[in-house]
């Protein structure tokens, strides 16, 4: 069976900085995968490298079919979908709107049709859907600025789902939201995932990352130094010197095997 | 013929001298506060005409050269003092593009201004310099050249020398890497744009003054010597004030030697006189080149920047909206005298002009300011077409609307690089080139006495300004033309309007607002953009084609930068992002019925308009970005429209009616979307 995605060798330099070293990843189909790393390991930039946001090497293949030179438009039309840690809400349109543009990509006839006479664009189920799952059916007809942090956070990941994706990629959703709201996400996300979405999930929050994910990826110096099931990562030494660093290790040691065993209640 | 050339390149230093002095100026602007300052020539204008006027004794009192002189130094410090507090402060927080916006008002009043207390044509006033010769290298040339040149050099040199060693230069510097840090660090941002804004005042005051050594006083050269100036000024990055001397140098001899070879056998000719227009497309190439390769590299700035376009709200009724005016204005159009028939006209074509700039900076946001040369180019083919290849409407209109159309997708290109600011600056430069190269053209173009346009007819159907039938004041234009235009107005109005409902108006704006995630959520913003760009490009050729029927003959003056300028700065106070701003922006536009009406009444001309108008765009900047009419549509809240039940109600019948019509039902959102084989299906 081919994977959802598959991104084998990808390198990005900054001028003589080298932000992604050979990164390997694989999301299977029906998986929630997760990428974690401490702040500046590259995982924003692994994102922005396989959306085609940034100039990299290394493949790329969504479900079997190479996307490495093509633009982000077309590896969003092929499913390849993401959000954004700065959220990039289109602000001059309705949240309704922003769902709009991301589900429909209007034939020349249509919208010659719909600008002579005038017609509303049809609403698209997928997005009435997407609205309802998130609650955020009450807010539709709002503009982004009017809507707190944590709902715009949602409208993101609304807008991504109503493109149509057949691999979900998500930086940072759980930014800014509290602890309950991250939690209620994460179940949202693990709801989605078992209809048969596959999905790369970015976060800070390891309770979130390692309570949800099937398998993680962890990333340091744009390099993955470690790959597992989150009890594999948890327990791996290498990860636990990324995070807090080699000296305070003995210590520090102890603090992460407490976040590492609270999350395991989830 | 060397000893000529040089000659010649020697000459040239005086004009370089000001197109250089006005690039400093724009640097300075850009520099202090972040501003792309359209009206450095226009203050220097300002500048010379202060000097003309106590150096002739416009006001009564003659000074002498050296009073006058310095008058005209203290008269510039006001105007940038003002100029500071009046434009530049207040719109501190305000985005690139609004600040530039508010420096074409700026422009457009003080010409408004200067050509109401002086008129508008040209005045000869005594050179400040000695008028002696020199001889180099065995040419003897006016040595004024050479002493504009060192005079404005030394004005760079003192500009570099306080930039690089004083407290206030390094303070400039920081303010412009970081404002915030710099408050922070107890710099005051204000104290050095201010600084900033009085530096390029003084400077223009120097252009200003040295231009009466090579021309006569008069409201437009120096006021377009910004299009030149902006070139040099881009070649150094808006920042390097050396790089900018030397380019705005190398623009004046080069412009300079390009005169001189016109006079050769073998230079290009057109109706017996050489090529007009060669020395404008020169420096629209330069300021291309300028854009493409040094532009990327200007350095963005540390504002603190609050607020961006205007928010453009989604139409709620148009047909209804429409089904209320057009029939007043129908009515209006039989009944009212002709010289309000004529300006109703006028306006119904000038807002159509307006719409396609709603299209493209109100949906689009990309600042165009080449959208009146497009319906020039329109018009001008109607012109050709019908004149000397007996192609008649609609074939004519057709042709040239699509030209204009093909045209504008060609202006769209450099949009996908260069956008915002620049984009504005390369159009400006294109709008000249456009005027003096094609249209001014004797055998392409209208040459000075214009080119005439037959009347449209069709199916033997007269319906041209003369048509025989009258309306009830009687004479010319004949209201059906005037319900030609309407229904032409009405057609584009309403077809805008949906364009902003419809799918590829949500993705303009979507664009418009952030063009990454507009990529990420997979709209081809490239093709968004052109599409944008044909289609306020094909609008823009409608209003050129009526504006070449309704004036019976059409010349390149109808079509300047100047005027340009100002139908961006009447849409501006309206409203750029909406349809009614558009419409209503024609109605008001000088030429139009409402200024008739100002004429007819008050006696006050249209430049009184401009004058206000230009004033208004800073003002509505500041306090009602969207303007006027947008404002009375559609009110404060941006979501009121839709929080009508009616509305909710619309937008909500899904079932049945979804994209791709399968069957609907709890299970659905499995199958359709969220799930990966379906999605692609479906999409």
């Amino acid at each position: 069976m081919t994977a959802a995605l598959e991104a084998a060798g990808i390198t990005v330099s900054f001028g003589a900085v080298r932000a992604l070293q050979g990164v390997d990843v694989v999301v299977d189909e029906g998986k929630l995968v997760g990428l974690i790393g401490p702040n500046g390991a590259g995982k924003t930039t692994f994102v922005d490298a396989i959306t085609g946001f940034v100039q990299s090497s290394g493949s790329v293949h969504l479900q079997g079919q190479d996307i490495s030179k093509l633009p982000p438009h077309r590896r969003a039309h092929l499913g390849l979908v993401r959000t954004w840690q700065t959220i990039e809400l289109f602000d001059d349109l309705t949240v309704q709107e922003n769902l709009a543009v991301a589900g429909g990509r209007p034939s020349l006839v249509s919208t010659v049709v719909d600008v002579v006479f005038g017609r509303e664009p049809r609403a698209e189920q997928t997005a009435e859907e997407v609205l309802g799952l998130f609650d955020l059916q009450e807010v539709a007809p709002e503009m982004p600025s009017n809507l707190s942090q944590g709902r715009r956070k949602l409208v993101g990941i609304a807008r991504a789902l109503a493109a149509g994706p057949s691999l979900l990629l998500l930086d940072e959703p759980a930014a800014g939201l509290d602890t309950q709201e991250s939690g209620d996400l994460g179940r949202k996300l693990r709801r989605l995932v078992d209809n048969g979405l596959p999905t790369l999930l970015i976060d800070h929050d390891m309770g979130l990352v390692l309570g949800i994910c099937d398998e993680i990826y962890v990333l340091d110096f744009g390099k993955v130094i470690a790959h597992g099931t989150p009890d594999e990562v948890r327990s791996n030494p290498d990860v636990l010197a990324a995070y807090l660093g080699k000296s305070g290790q003995a210590q520090a040691g102890a603090r992460w095997a407490a976040v590492a065993e609270g999350t395991r209640e989830r | 013929m060397a000893s000529q050339i040089f000659a010649y390149a020697i000459i040239g230093l005086g004009s370089g001298a000001l197109i250089s002095g006005v690039g400093l100026g724009v640097v300075l602007s850009y520099r202090g506060s972040g501003v792309i300052n359209l009206s450095t020539g226009a203050i220097a204008m300002l500048a010379g005409y202060c000097y003309w006027a106590l150096a002739t004794g416009e006001f009564g009192v003659t000074f002498a050269t050296g009073w006058a002189i310095v008058l005209t130094l203290l008269f510039s410090a006001v105007v940038g003092i003002v100029f500071e507090l009046g434009v530049v402060r207040p719109l501190r927080r305000q985005p690139p593009l609004a600040k530039l916006v508010a420096t074409l008002g700026i422009l457009l009043s003080a010409q408004a201004a200067i050509v109401l207390a002086f008129g508008d044509t040209a005045h000869p006033q005594p050179s400040i310099l000695p008028g002696g010769n020199v001889t180099l290298f065995g040419v003897t040339v006016p040595d004024y050249n050479l002493w504009m040149a060192a005079i404005i050099l030394a004005a760079a040199l003192v500009v570099v020398a306080v930039y690089r060693w004083t407290r206030f230069g390094i303070g400039t510097r920081a303010a412009a890497e970081n404002e915030a840090y710099a408050t922070l660090f107890g710099l005051s941002p204000n104290r050095y744009s201010m600084g900033n804004t009085v530096a390029m005042a003084l400077v223009m005051g120097l252009v200003g003054m040295l231009a009466a050594s090579i021309a006569e006083v008069d409201p437009t050269t120096l006021v377009l010597l910004i299009v030149p100036g902006l070139a040099a000024a881009m070649f150094g990055r808006l920042t390097a004030f050396t790089t900018t001397y030397v380019a705005g140098i190398v623009i004046g001899m080069a412009e300079s030697v390009l005169l001189y070879l016109s006079t050769q056998s073998w230079f290009p000719t057109s109706n017996g006189g050489p090529l007009p227009g060669v020395d404008e497309l020169l420096v629209l190439l330069v300021l291309v080149v300028a854009t493409f390769f040094r532009a990327g590299k200007i350095p963005s700035r540390g504002d603190i920047v609050e607020s961006r376009l205007p928010r453009a709200p989604r139409p709620v009724a148009p047909l209804r909206t429409a089904a209320v005016f057009v029939p007043i204005a129908a009515l209006a159009m039989w009944v009212l005298p002709f010289g309000f028939r004529e300006g109703l006209i006028t306006s119904c074509i000038f807002a159509v002009s307006l719409l396609s700039l709603v299209v493209v900076t109100g949906y689009l946001g990309q600042l165009s300011l080449v959208q009146l040369g497009l319906a020039g180019v329109a018009g001008f083919l109607v012109s050709h077409l019908s004149t000397n290849f007996g192609i008649g409407f609609p074939w004519a209109a057709i042709v040239g609307v699509a030209a204009a159309a093909m045209l504008g997708v060609g202006f769209g290109f450099p949009a996908l690089r260069v956008r915002g600011v620049q984009l504005a600056v390369v159009t400006l430069a294109a709008t000249v080139a456009l005027e003096t190269f094609w249209f001014s053209n004797g055998s392409w173009g209208a040459g000075v006495i214009g080119a005439s346009v037959p009347a449209p007819s069709l199916f033997g159907f007269d319906f041209g300004t003369n048509a025989s039938f009258h309306g009830l004041g009687g004479g010319e234009p004949s209201p059906l033309f005037g319900w030609f235009c309407l229904i032409v107005l009405v057609v584009v109005a309403l077809l805008v309007a949906n364009l902003r409902r419809s799918r590829l108006g949500q993705q303009m704006l979507a664009v418009r607002a952030n063009e990454r995630a507009a990529a990420a959520t997979g709209v081809n913003v490239r093709n968004v953009k052109l599409t944008g760009f044909g289609i306020a490009a094909g609008i823009a050729g409608v209003s050129g084609v009526l504006l070449s029927y309704s004036y019976g003959s059409i010349t390149a003056s109808s079509f300047s930068a100047l005027i340009a300028v100002a139908l961006v700065a009447f849409v501006y106070i309206t409203g750029i992002t909406s349809v009614p701003g558009g419409v209503f922006g024609g109605l008001i536009y000088s030429g139009g019925i409402f200024a008739f009406a100002l004429l007819d009444w008050f006696g006050l001309q249209g430049n009184w308009l401009n004058l206000i108008v230009g004033f208004l765009v800073v003002l509505s900047l500041i306090s009602r970005p969207e303007g006027g009419a947008t404002f009375l549509f559609y009110g404060k809240h941006p979501s009121l429209w839709a929080r009508s039940p009616k509305k909710a109600q619309a937008t909500r019948p899904l079932s049945g009616t979804a994209h791709g019509g399968t069957a609907h039902g709890a299970d659905e959102r499995n199958q359709h979307g969220l799930a990966p084989v379906e999605a692609e299906v479906t999409s």
